[in-house]
């Protein structure tokens, strides 16, 4: 506990430094980098490594769409970093209609990365075929996995109870009413009865020092549920991964950074690869991670992939990278607190 | 007054002690009647629901990409709609809404610009602006994203289904 409010502290300290370099990089007009790191209690179990997100393709049917240039541009970023991530964590929203061409699409492109990936579905990628085809080109959304001492989980966030048989929708009726992120229809996602026994079983013989990262579409704190910038029973899911040191949370969905923290769970979000969102009317506990305004003549402004490195103490750094590549070395670098 | 006042009752609010107000008021000429206010308020909502349908796709003139306002403005937040006119760089001069959503639809959107005296873009402005009612006016204001009224859920208004965005949920907007 004392080192859950000291790694607080140390964010709070640190949070100083980045309110003056993202001033800084309002006055010259460019983008924003954040850093942000979590310490965990126990030391010495993780072999050093790191691991990048990309978030958030959108990608349209349509040939030579500028989405489908800016997730080759993604994807490239990821590919020239140097030391290369041990692997991708893909965010959801790979296609905007949910089409099979558009899933098709972004696997080609994401095939190009030179390292594993793994992904769980968005909204925009499940409600036209309820997921046939994105399980047909990515397997199953609900997954765990080792990786140097870090005991990964990937839970499908998106799923809504039916509202499309009583009202006798079609299901591209249905996806248009989930592409709509004020859609009023639908009500809250969450992950669900199912999937939330699963994680208990998955978690069940860990133990409480065991690093965790788990990874969903949409974040696990209410941000802001009118955008479904919420998961219905992230409550139960922080219950579930209550006794652990130390849990990181990733998540896509809201095209923007952010950074939270509830009890032994720190949140942090994906910048997209397709457009940024404004932020909602909600007061942030860390404003800090807000970015700048997106300027829309840059069409790739606010936009990006983010960096994660995890320290052999559970410690991450957190990179965003954005697209407009005018942060400071300090900033692009990351750095320790 | 008059009309802010009339349209108030018409919307149930100040009850009796509005209805005093109203009483006690000279008017030039008779009030509109109840069923008149309603018939305004419900041409209004049609044509908010209108820029609604038009904000999230419904004109395909307006994107050649399949992009519409909506991917980057729900709720048209950060559209900004009270802080117009103001100066806008991609113009290098003081413009009003109607042109800053000209150039989303021409730009990001690489579709046909609208009149702005259209009656769609007249529909996507009520829209807007009634997505930030009771929001203060603040021309020029450029380097802050504004966002709208938030609602819990719904559409903040009246709205028929129509296949696109449908509200299948009772909702009552707040009211001041
Ligand atoms: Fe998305
Ligand atoms: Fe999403």
């Amino acid at each position: 506990m004392s080192e859950v409010n000291k790694s607080r502290r140390d964010f709070l300290a640190f949070s100083g430094k980045a309110g003056v370099a993202t001033l800084v990089a309002q006055a010259a007009g460019i983008n924003l980098g954040i850093v942000d790191v979590v310490k965990a209690e126990a030391g010495g179990k993780v072999d050093p490594f790191r691991f990048a997100i990309i978030s958030d393709a959108h990608l349209y049917s349509m040939d030579n769409h500028k989405f489908d240039q800016q997730l080759i541009d993604a994807v490239n970023k990821v590919n020239s970093m140097n030391p290369k991530p041990d692997f991708v964590l893909f965010g959801g929203d790979v296609a905007q209609n949910g089409t099979e061409d558009q899933l098709v699409k972004g696997a080609e492109i994401l095939a190009k990365l030179e390292m594993p990936m793994k992904i769980i579905p968005g909204e925009h990628d499940w409600y036209l075929d309820m997921g046939e085809a994105w399980r047909g080109l990515f397997g199953d959304e609900t997954w765990s996995f080792n990786h140097k001492g870090v005991h990964f989980i990937g839970l499908n966030s998106i799923l809504v109870e039916d509202f499309w048989t009583p009202a006798g929708l079609s299901p591209k009726e249905r996806m248009t009413v989930m592409e709509m992120l004020e859609s009023p229809i639908p009500g809250p996602w969450g992950v669900h009865e199912k999937q939330l026994e699963w994680l208990a079983k998955d978690v069940k013989d860990l133990p409480p020092s065991t690093p965790i990262v788990v990874f969903t579409h949409s974040p696990l704190w209410d941000y802001y549920p009118r955008w479904n910038f919420q998961t219905s029973d992230a409550p139960e899911i922080r219950e579930i991964l209550s006794k652990f040191d130390n849990v990181m949370s990733y998540h896509g969905h809201v095209h923007q950074t952010l950074y939270n923290r509830i009890g032994n769970m720190s949140s942090v979000a994906a910048m997209s690869t397709s457009w940024p969102w404004p932020y909602p009317p909600v007061e942030l506990a860390y404003p800090e991670t807000r970015m700048n305004r997106a300027d829309p003549s840059i069409a790739t402004d606010g936009q990006g992939v983010q960096l994660i490195n995890l320290s052999e103490n559970f410690e991450g750094l957190v990179e965003y990278k954005p697209f407009e590549d005018s942060l400071t070395p300090f900033m692009q670098d990351g750095f320790k607190v | 007054m008059k009309t802010r006042i009339a349209i108030r009752r018409a919307l149930g609010i100040g009850g009796i002690a509005v209805a005093t107000v109203v009483a006690g008021t000279v008017f030039a000429r008779a009030p509109f009647t109840e069923a008149e206010l309603q018939q305004q308020m419900d041409t209004l909502y049609g044509v908010i629901q209108t820029g609604y349908d038009l904000w999230h796709g419904s004109e395909p003139s307006m994107t050649s990409n399949g992009l519409a306002c909506a991917n980057c403005h729900p709720d048209t937040a950060a559209s900004n709609p009270q802080t117009f006119p103001k100066y806008q760089t991609m113009y290098g001069k003081v413009v009003p809404w109607q042109e800053m959503v000209n150039w989303c639809i021409e730009n990001p959107q690489l579709g046909e610009r609208l009149s702005p005296e259209s009656d769609q873009m007249t529909a996507m402005k009520a829209y807007a602006m009634y997505l930030h009612r009771g929001l203060p006016i603040e021309p020029g204001l450029a380097s802050e994203q504004t966002a709208a009224v938030p609602v819990a859920f719904g559409t903040g208004f009246k709205r028929e289904p129509t296949g696109l965005g449908v509200d299948t949920r009772e909702y009552t907007p707040e009211r001041r």
